[in-house]
């Protein structure tokens, strides 16, 4: 690239990419402390982009209202696609007693297959442009605070804001207290821990796996929509799907499936990640920023196997994961 | 017809239930008094465990009714029960761990949805004074002793208002002080108004709480006794009776040297704080058949895994033939000759899912019988099977080529015995080996096990059964809470002495 | 959702009783109880199920759907074709099918391996990028000529394949670590490492691919005039068959590859009977990396000969898919890749002859292991059911 990115561009880029992970990772914890394995956070991702960027497209035509303004209808789109699609993996995971591992890889498959069959038959036959495989969505609004976003570094978290980024915190911010304070929360980590204590209290349990998994997809595709947004400004089933739904699950895993320190391993990973991207432009280091940023980010990976070994001790995860609940089973 | 009887807050009227192929309660009629501890006592299989999983709502009766309060209710599940106010506390604790005492209370009926744990603490720090349960509800339940646990479980039926309490075997896990201070609580609860049913085998402690006494035996009820006015062995022997399905054939004992010395043998599980195993000390000869004889749950089952070495970390010396084997490998100790034929085939006698022959040659397989090389002589595994089948009668669906798991439980039996007898071993230890079968299949088993040792092989029996232990044993040691109280030979005790041994009644020497 | 079972229940009674006569009702009791029946029969419905559902979508799009799976079918070649061009028949279409397949059966018998003794690995897709990148820069830039070339480059990806997988097994066992965990960890590991190299070594600018492996590394000899066909010839198949037999007959004939099953069927009794659980968790995930290494091999310096950055093969996953299709016994997993391999082949066929998407294979796929996935459930409720038709049989008397 050879453009000199200010050193702004770090934190700025970290929340506009770190924040929709978080989002995504929340969605992984919800239905993990369930008792729910869920790799399928990649297709889940996926489906709830396809479907926010249809809906953009389609309201963007309607209505000519800007792409900054459609975002708003998309995301709730997309939370909505999300969720549908996750509902297969919570059918077949809860009631259908398939294996969790297997199902979620196939759903990831299902999930690259039929988006990319979508975007390119609603082109060619509902929208009549030709059978192309993109549904352009264009910039997402974001805003930036004058004078903090001077200071150096610091500032770069008044930069280029995003929209999607304070609804994503807002969100957050609910799901915390819906984990921690509520009754579903209560009665849906006490799922993850030890069904039969949650059965004998009156819980019905395959209802709350069913809705976790419901929400993984939801906030699942709200933090794919946004990272279409951010990344590519389209949706294309060949360019989206890189891994971020496996960095997410990466993410939760280093975080000890609790929500503060995932936030923290999302800004981490996606740091390290920005990091490199401004470090490859300083000048006298003549490094192809692509090539850099592609070994910074093995270090997510590398860093989260290598807390595993060291914290091996305390093995965080819910006692109950991926242990199919049987009703019948006394 | 729908109101009955109101001096009684339970009725339960010709109960019957049947499972496959057993008459778990047969026309059996209890009326419990409020305010009263009512104990139901008998030995396993009797029927206790079932009878109260009925009143909780844990199964529905195939015949007869129950009336809570003079009505006559109907249990779809254990909320129905829990709505009247009955509450259960499992053997098995039903607690997260790494929740709160608070939490685990409040679970279910958080009462609105945001949790307020703040008035549920102060719900809870209220009962405990109250009731005089000591708990702090901030702790997490995984910090918690056993008998802490047992508490909270209390607590959540009283959180929910229950004015029945049922309790299945409560003092299994606590030790005597913390016995103690239970049944004190009991004696509290009692004088709050509460009813309370009490499922054990422990004579001494009924004799202590309760009132009232059901013994039941084989699905049937006895009597009802007052335990003011009863004694302990007359409590045993109504609880033990005298059937006999048949008496076997034995001849007389020809005892060799000591092949099994087990001496000082104690185990605790990581976490518990109650030793299963106390200090056990017993001797099994060549040619003898030593029974343990015990209540499930007493530790009889742990000394078989510790001996043969699935359990690790236990203290003591296990001395076979002169060497000690306590630090040595489950594979080394098959090897020096000890055959085990535990009591969950399913679970680890068998790889269900594999073939008849393949089970059959399980422990033998690296031996050059069977392997040449890296591989399996699979026409020796073949005669070697067909052998065993025929020898023990074993049936099934296509031969040895059968997949276990689609065979009876009977037969299934019949071909562990089989490859267990068939190694040869020094020492035989059997742990409830005719369970679930049919009188023809034990006559035949009981008839192996003596033929194994008329022919000087040192066997160690370890049965729930009383009828298979005064069939089969020359030697009987009785154990109760971990220990064993009691050895003597068979001759020299009458079943009923061995009940009230089992039962924790403590004789001279 | 009582209600939806119940329902069922009654409707799949209903259907039994409504449909059939008595002597049928026999033999779906007995049918249910055969368990190697079904493990046929169950995938195969969940096969033509989602041909059915394949062809509802085929045909809301306005294509033809027996064209369109025949097409499919015919590129792949296992149906001929109308017309051929120069150079080209049918069996030149299967050798090619057979070479691109070889990397997913290879994969695939390396899931199979380590499910054998419990454990799931789909770290598959990274072993092969490091496998395949590794072989690369040591073997297939170099000069060597094909007799060595080509030996070295499966012993290569073959040790290195198997070390990866040791090195999880390890791990599961010493610090608890859950493999499927490992496995993402590995993959995204690998991948980004070996784009670096690429990126800065190894880079082709025009493809954005590797710089391509010389022909005397390939495991695949192209353009071989066989009667005046022009075909590929699939080294890599070759060795596949060689490897697959050793395999079979280690997990059914030998004592290690005994115990590693019981280790998987029933951890517990294996113990119980001194089986060490730990040696053979690591040597099952072993031999799944060493399956996974060659997979990398015939995929890299096989079916194709450069490797594409920032992406890491679909074949890893989509062998998980196979063996949920082809049910781990090592013939169900070769009719089950050749099956999906050829749909993905023969995607390019049906674009031409039917001018249906190639996107459309990968989705009728899709459907295909959602179906698959349900297998397990449909056994059990199968079970059920004849549970029930065999007590009313018993009670009418006719069992």
């Amino acid at each position: 690239m050879g453009i000199l990115l200010s050193s702004n561009s770090i934190l700025s880029g970290t929340l506009a990419f770190g924040l929709p992970l978080f989002i995504i990772a929340i969605g992984g914890i919800f239905s993990e402390r369930s008792g729910v394995t869920n790799l399928a956070l990649e297709g889940f991702m996926g489906a709830g982009a396809f479907t926010g960027a249809l809906v953009a497209v389609i309201v963007m035509q309607k209505t000519g209202m800007s792409s900054s303004a459609t975002m708003w209808i998309a995301l709730l789109a997309a939370a909505f696609g999300g969720a549908l699609f996750s509902a297969l993996h919570a059918l077949l995971c809860v009631y259908l007693r398939a294996d969790m591992v297997i199902s979620g890889v196939v759903m990831n498959i299902l999930s690259t297959a039929l988006t990319a069959f979508l975007v390119t038959t609603i082109n060619d036959k509902v929208f009549r442009v030709g059978a192309t495989g993109k549904f352009h969505i264009g910039i997402a609004g974001k805003f930036t605070i004058p004078y903090l976003s001077k200071i150096p570094f610091i500032g770069g978290l008044f930069t280029d804001v995003y929209y999607y980024e304070i609804l994503i915190i807002v969100i957050a911010a609910l799901m915390y207290v819906v984990l921690y304070k509520t009754k579903f929360g209560l009665r849906l980590r006490a799922c993850g821990e030890f069904p039969q204590a949650a059965d004998s209290a009156g819980v019905n349990v395959y209802h709350v796996r069913f809705i976790s998994v419901l929400i993984s997809g939801a906030l699942s595709g709200i933090g794919g929509l946004c990272l279409a947004y951010y990344l590519i400004t389209q949706f294309d089933a060949k360019l989206f799907y890189l891994g971020y739904g496996y960095l997410s699950i990466s993410a939760l895993i280093f975080g000890g499936w609790k929500i503060i320190p995932t936030l923290g391993a999302c800004m981490l990973f996606s740091f390290v990640k920005y990091f490199a991207l401004w470090f490859a432009t300083l000048p006298g280091i003549n490094l192809s920023s692509v090539v850099t940023s592609t070994l910074f980010q093995a270090l997510p990976y590398i860093i989260t196997l290598v807390a595993l070994i060291f914290f091996s001790k305390s093995n965080k995860a819910p006692a109950a994961l991926g242990e199919i609940y049987d009703k019948g089973k006394r | 017809m729908q109101n009955s009887n109101s001096e009684y807050i339970i009725e339960m009227k010709h109960i019957t239930k049947r499972f496959p192929g057993i008459v778990a309660n047969d026309d059996v009629s209890i009326s419990v008094k409020k305010g009263e501890i009512y104990a139901l006592l008998g030995e396993n299989g009797a029927g206790k465990s079932t009878l109260m999983s009925m009143l909780f709502g844990l199964y529905e009766p195939d015949e007869g009714e129950i009336f809570i309060r003079g009505e006559k209710v109907k249990f779809k599940s254990p909320n129905d029960a829990s709505a009247i106010g009955i509450g259960m506390v499992h053997q098995h604790f039903k607690l997260v761990e790494p929740f709160t005492v608070t939490e685990n209370v409040v679970l279910g009926i958080e009462g609105g949805t945001i949790v307020d744990l703040k008035s549920a603490r102060e719900k809870i720090l209220k009962l405990s004074s109250e009731y005089g349960l000591e708990v702090n509800p901030d702790d997490k339940i995984k910090d918690l002793p056993v008998c802490t646990r047992q508490r909270v479980e209390i607590f959540k039926m009283l959180y929910r208002d229950a004015e029945i309490l049922i309790f299945d075997e409560p003092t299994g896990v606590l030790t005597p002080q913390e016995i103690d201070k239970l049944l004190e609580i009991l004696e509290n609860l009692r004088k709050s108004g509460k009813t309370i049913l009490l499922i054990t085998h422990k004579l001494e402690e009924i004799k202590r709480v309760a009132d009232r006494c059901a013994i039941l035996r084989q699905g049937k009820l006895i009597e009802v006794v007052n335990t003011k006015d009863v004694s302990t062995s007359e409590m045993a022997s109504l609880m033990v009776g005298h059937t006999v399905l048949f008496d076997i054939d034995k001849s007389p004992m020809k005892k060799g040297d000591v092949v099994l010395s087990v001496k000082n043998m104690s185990y605790k599980k990581k976490g518990e704080s109650v030793y299963r195993v106390r200090d056990v000390n017993f001797d099994v000869h060549a040619g003898e058949v030593f029974a343990i004889a015990g209540v499930s749950g007493n530790g009889q089952m742990e000394i078989a895994d510790i001996i043969t070495g699935i359990i690790q970390d236990s203290t003591g010396e296990i001395v076979l033939d002169g060497e000690d084997i306590s630090k040595l490998s489950i594979d080394e100790r098959i090897k020096r000759g000890i055959s085990y034929v535990p009591e969950d085939r399913h679970a680890v006698a068998l790889v269900l899912d594999e073939t008849l022959e393949d089970n059959i040659v399980l422990k033998k397989m690296d031996t050059a019988q069977f392997l040449k090389k890296i591989f399996l002589r699979r026409n020796e595994i073949s005669t070697y099977a067909d052998m065993i089948i025929d020898k023990y009668d074993v049936r099934s669906g296509q031969g040895r080529s059968t997949i276990v798991r689609s065979m009876s439980g009977g037969n299934q039996q019949k071909a562990i015995i089989g490859r267990e007898i068939e190694l040869d071993a020094k020492l035989l230890i059997f742990v409830q080996p005719t369970r679930g079968l049919d009188v023809g299949a034990i006559e035949n088993i009981w008839k192996l096990i003596l033929k194994e040792r008329d022919r000087g092989k040192a066997v160690l029996l370890i049965s729930l059964e009383l009828e298979e232990i005064m069939n089969l044993a020359d030697t009987v040691g009785v154990i109760y809470n971990g220990h064993i109280d009691k050895i003597a030979s068979r001759d020299q005790l009458t079943e009923r002495e061995i009940g009230s041994y089992m039962m924790g009644v403590k004789h001279n020497g | 959702m009582d209600k939806i079972s119940s329902f069922f229940k009654k409707f799949g009674l209903g259907f039994v009783h409504a449909f059939t006569k008595n002597g049928a009702r026999v033999n779906f009791v007995k049918l249910s109880k055969n368990r190697t029946a079904l493990a046929f029969l169950l995938p195969i419905t969940a096969i033509i199920l989602s041909f059915i559902l394949g062809s509802i979508v085929l045909a809301l799009i306005g294509a033809d759907p027996f064209k369109a799976i025949t097409s499919m079918f015919q590129g792949a070649g296992f149906l001929p074709k109308a017309r051929y061009g120069g150079g080209q028949n049918q069996f030149s279409d299967f050798m090619k099918l057979l070479n691109n397949a070889t990397p997913l059966i290879f994969a695939s018998l390396a899931v199979s391996v380590a499910l054998s003794a419990g454990m799931f690995n789909i770290g598959i897709s990274g072993v092969m990028v490091l496998s395949g990148f590794i072989s690369s820069v040591l073997i297939g830039y170099s000069p060597l000529p094909a007799v060595v070339a080509r030996p070295a480059v499966l012993i290569i990806c073959l040790i290195l394949g198997m070390g990866a997988g040791a090195l999880v097994g390890f791990l599961k066992y010493k610090f608890n670590i859950n493999e499927v965990v490992q496995a993402i960890m590995f993959n995204y590991t690998f991948m980004y490492i070996t784009n670096y190299f690429i990126y800065k070594f190894f880079l082709n600018p025009e493809t954005r691919s590797s710089v391509v492996v010389s022909d005397a590394a390939r495991l695949t000899i192209a353009d071989v005039k066989v009667g005046g066909v022009e075909i590929v010839v699939p080294l890599g198949f070759i060795v596949l068959i060689a490897v697959a037999v050793i395999v079979y007959i280690f997990l059914t004939r030998t004592k290690d590859g005994f115990e590693m099953r019981a280790v998987g069927l029933n951890p517990r009794c294996a113990e119980y009977v001194g089986i060490s659980v730990k040696k053979n968790v690591i040597l099952a995930m072993a031999i799944s990396g060493a399956l996974a290494g060659l997979a990398g091999a015939t995929f890299y310096l096989g079916a194709t000969n450069t490797i594409k950055p920032e992406t890491l093969p679909s074949t890893g996953f989509d062998a998980i898919a196979v063996c949920l299709l082809g049910g781990s016994h090592p013939i169900g997993i070769f009719l089950a890749s050749l099956l999906i391999s050829g749909m993905t082949t023969g995607g390019a066929y049906m674009q031409a002859r039917a001018s249906v998407s190639t996107q459309v294979p990968s989705l009728i796929i899709g459907i295909m292991l959602i179906f698959a996935a349900c297998t397990a459930f449909m056994r059990y409720y199968l079970q059920k059911m004849s549970l029930k038709v065999e007590d009313n049989l018993k009670k009418e008397g006719l069992l």
